[in-house]
């Protein structure tokens, strides 16, 4: 029986993730290279189909690594299906796409079978009947190349868009398909998954805004961005600053308008107490219209001001919420 | 909270072993490792059978890209380069040759023009260039010849063993404001070296830490510096030749402080213009960048630029301590070469052409090591013979006493300057002792407090948006950027200091050397005096003034996350 390279394939509520086929892409061109078996494993619970769809590509066997302990997905409870799997099938090279999920349970897995991972590889090849894995050094201005030293089974990860997935190879016909009923003890779970978390949307996209209130250094403190916020509600606008205010923490670093910031362009941009240094200026000075309020009358952000107040603007906000209020209820 | 960058601790980094490691990607660096290339390519053709590799050979650059950090005049001597690459004159960016040079003395309105111009400054077969353009193009041939070169990296620690430097930390990426770890963390690898060359440019962050570990500079003059703030202009065509070479002295700065302006022209109607102030000044308030706004209002200058756009911004301190302020060039396992050392001539004002020497000097000199296998201090000392017996020696003794007559006012300076000059360099004495630049700077209670003669020099400058420019708005044009989230890279060993003490005494210097807007004293009532020390890290041009110049020396300035930094396209 020659040597197997076995593929772990990630699925996510029942769909296999893209970067799947990408691994299974580089298995089918390594087991070309070194002549070795290739075989295919999908955890989870309740894949047959899934264990299908894998079969439908070029290699000797599929395998649906089966238990309703796996789903959700833990650490724990992949680990522990695959170490006595993996231990009673003995592959010599287990490869895997180098996911989130991947990243999260890989080095447990290995760590408990006493081998090594070869990580976040971009490229294999053959040299010599050696196998070597290229990973990238200095944010890709180097490449090395790595071998194993230590015994089978050896694990490698593959960045994502290292192999073309579009390339797997079909087969002529399905691959077998053998179920394991992966036995995993309740106690080895020690993780309690809760609701997957999404990443939120961009709480704003300030580009999208048609009236935006930005505010600066003459808000003076932290407590006085709720001002802005009410004409910003008065308004309907987004709030939001030139550096300074982001810099303190005072407001998100994605409410920062500006050269270091976001480029804008609404139909209303309301500058509060900004000076305007051309940093500032060249994120906003597509807006249609600027009105300005600034204690200082030479202020350069007078310059690209289509409306100069020139006062203070703690004297100007809370009466312009009052008037903006009044107009909107009676309009 | 302030939270400054040091390369965090318990953690675990990637080892790369490396035969030379040269810290610094400029005119020194590139010609170092060039000037390398070629003897490892000379040695290998005559040696099939010992073959050395040149493998293990690095460059760490700061820069995301090579020369984006190169900033000066720039006038070369083309000496050293035809050393290098006889007859680089047909493929190297070259400006323009010299063809008419000119040197004034300024009043407030008028200027005297000088009937010969100084032999120092005649610079008749010298080339104007860009330095940004020659480093990338030298940067080029070093790529070509084989030769890694790590843009982007940035040495951020040196490592010892005993008296021994064994190797170069790089800098950590993906560090919060807070110091934390961010998801695209990655920490800094440890370059373990046979042989370390600092070519940093201007007061080099780990020649610091070399010199101040082994108190390296104990016999040495202190280092003095100057600060060089620049503007590129585009002007109408027809105001000055390309090749034409213009230097002032006098107005705007009075007889008691050090400095000058040159304005080169470049092709293409492009003239670089700048104004370097020495960092021994008295009054604390005083701004560089002021007095180049200051100098461009005069009616000379203001004539020239009419009508003329301003393109490019940039600044940065130079090293015109001269011969007896040079540190020991060698050690075990380590050189200093180019501005790291100071290798520069005050006097000319050029100091490339003994970078790029240098940095073949200490070429041969590492590459006599690997063939050896002996890279011990004995061995490395053979750097200094070798410059000691070159011309930089012959070029630098000429003028050892230069600067520091000038710590005693203008017309002191050019008397002896003059006596130096029929002397062979002497002067009064052999060795002229000269001062560290910040101890020269006088408390606000000692200074009238209208600035007196100074007084058009002082604090910020406001600026027409045509011809003069605040702070800010020419900080827009150095093109400077970093990663904002990342600890401070100004490394304040006590802000008390800055909050308590400066703000009362000094009256918060920072705030005028600094050419970016870094230093900022912020409004806060919990403090004594109401304000705080507050820093804008992402504005920083590298130029390290702040490091030179605070009257307390509790500034260290270290390199950012490699890639941040201006960027001196064409500068």
């Amino acid at each position: 029986m020659p040597d197997t390279i076995l593929v772990i394939v990630e699925q996510r509520q029942g769909k296999l993730s893209r970067v799947s086929w990408e691994a299974l892409t580089a298995g089918q061109s390594l087991a070309a290279e070194t002549g070795w078996m290739l075989e295919a494993a999908v955890l989870g619970n309740g894949i047959a189909s899934l264990a299908g769809e894998i079969a439908s590509k070029k290699l000797s066997k599929v395998y649906a690594v089966d238990s309703p302990r796996l789903e959700p997905y833990t650490p724990d409870a992949f680990a522990d299906a695959l170490k006595p799997f993996i231990a009673s099938r003995h592959p010599k090279l287990v490869l895997m796409p180098h996911t989130y999920q991947v990243r999260d349970f890989a080095p447990k897995l290995a760590t408990a079978m006493g081998r090594t991972v070869i990580s976040d590889c971009v490229g294999c090849k053959n040299q010599d009947g050696k196998l070597l894995f290229t990973r990238q050094m200095f944010q890709g201005k180097f490449a090395a190349d790595v071998s194993f030293a230590c015994e089978a089974p050896w694990f490698v990860t593959f960045q994502n868009g290292a192999f073309r997935g579009d390339k797997v190879e079909a087969a002529a016909s399905p691959a077998p398909i053998e179920t394991i009923n992966a036995e995993i003890a309740e106690s080895a779970i020690r993780n309690r998954p809760q609701e997957v978390f999404k990443e939120a949307k961009q709480a704003v996209d300030l580009t999208q805004a048609e009236i935006i209130i930005s505010v600066g250094r003459g808000i003076k403190e932290q407590k006085n961005i709720e001002l802005a916020q009410r004409l910003a509600d008065a308004l309907g606008g987004e709030l939001a600053a030139s550096r300074p205010i982001c810099d303190s923490g005072w407001l998100p670093m994605d409410r920062q308008i500006g050269s270091s910031g976001q480029t804008v362009a609404p139909k209303l941009y309301l500058a509060l107490g900004i000076s305007g240094a051309i940093q500032h200026i060249v994120g906003m000075k597509g807006s249609r219209t600027i009105i300005a309020v600034n204690k200082d009358s030479e202020a350069p952000i007078f310059e690209v001001a289509d409306y100069a107040v020139v006062g203070n603007l703690f004297d100007i906000v809370p009466p312009l919420v009052e008037e903006v209020k009044k107009a909107k209820a009676g309009a | 909270m302030l939270v400054f960058r040091k390369p965090l601790s318990g953690i675990e980094r990637p080892q790369m072993p490396a035969d030379v490691v040269i810290v610094g990607g400029g005119p020194a660096g590139m010609a170092c490792a060039l000037r390398l290339s070629q003897l490892i390519d000379a040695h290998n053709s005559r040696n099939p059978d010992s073959q050395l590799s040149k493998e293990n050979i690095y460059v760490l650059e700061k820069a995301r890209e090579v020369g984006q950090h190169c900033l000066s005049g720039a006038l070369l001597d083309p000496r050293s380069m035809r050393e290098l690459l006889p007859g680089f004159e047909k493929e190297a960016p070259i400006e323009a040759t010299v063809s008419k040079e000119a040197v004034y003395f300024l009043s407030e309105k008028g200027k005297f023009k000088l009937p010969i111009t100084p032999p120092p400054l005649r610079d008749h077969g010298n080339y104007v260039i860009s330095l940004n353009r020659f480093v990338k193009w030298l940067g080029g041939k070093v790529e070509e010849a084989g030769i890694t070169v790590f843009t982007g990296f940035a040495g951020s620690e040196l490592r010892f063993r005993g008296s021994r430097v064994t190797g170069v930390r790089t800098d950590d990426k993906g560090v919060d404001k807070e110091g934390n770890k961010k998801s695209n963390f990655e920490p800094g690898y440890d370059l373990n070296a046979t042989i370390v060359i600092l070519a940093e440019g201007t007061r080099g962050s780990l020649t610091k830490q070399l010199i101040n570990r082994f108190n390296l500079d104990w016999n040495s003059n202190p280092q003095t510096y100057g600060q060089g703030v620049k503007e590129l202009w585009e002007l109408p065509p027809g105001r000055m030749a390309p090749g034409e070479v213009v230097y002032t002295m006098g107005w705007p700065l009075t007889t008691r402080e050090y400095g000058g302006a040159w304005i080169y022209g470049g092709k293409d109607n492009v003239v670089s213009l700048g104004f370097v102030t020495g960092l021994d000044y008295q009054d604390p308030r005083l701004d560089p960048q002021h007095v180049l706004q200051e100098f461009k209002k005069h009616p000379f200058v203001a004539a020239l630029l009419e009508g003329g756009k301003m393109i490019r911004y940039g600044a940065k301190s130079m090293p015109y301590g001269g011969w007896w302020a040079l540190p020991p060039l060698a050690g075990d396992g380590w050189m200093i070469i180019g501005d790291s050392a100071g290798l520069l001539n005050s006097q000319r004002l050029k100091g490339i052409h003994l970078a790029i020497k240098s940095g073949m000097l200490a070429a041969e000199t590492a590459f006599q090591a690997l063939v050896t296998g002996d890279s011990s201090s004995t061995a490395l000392s053979q750097f200094r013979v070798r410059v000691d017996s070159s011309w930089i020696k012959k070029e630098l003794w000429k003028v050892r006493n230069f600067h520091q007559c000038f710590e005693h006012g203008l017309w002191w300076g050019l008397f002896h300057a003059g006596l130096q000059q029929i002397t062979g360099g002497r002067g009064l004495r052999n060795r002229c002792p000269s001062t560290r630049g910040y101890q020269r700077m006088k408390k606000l209670a000692d200074l009238p407090a209208d600035g007196g003669a100074e007084a058009h020099l002082l604090g910020p400058v406001k600026g027409d948006g045509k011809l003069t420019f605040d702070k800010l708005t020419d900080l827009y044009h150095s093109g400077t950027k970093h990663e904002e989230d990342q600890p401070a890279h100004l490394v304040i060993q006590n802000t008390d200091v800055c909050n308590e003490r400066c703000i009362k005494e000094f009256g918060s210097p920072c705030q005028s050397f600094c050419p970016a807007n870094v230093y900022e004293m912020v409004d806060d009532a919990t403090q004594p005096n109401g304000k705080r020390i507050s820093l804008n890290p992402s504005n920083c041009v590298h130029c390290k003034a702040c490091d030179i110049a605070d009257p307390y020396q509790i500034i260290t300035w270290v390199p950012p996350e490699g890639g941040g930094g201006p960027n001196y396209d064409g500068m």
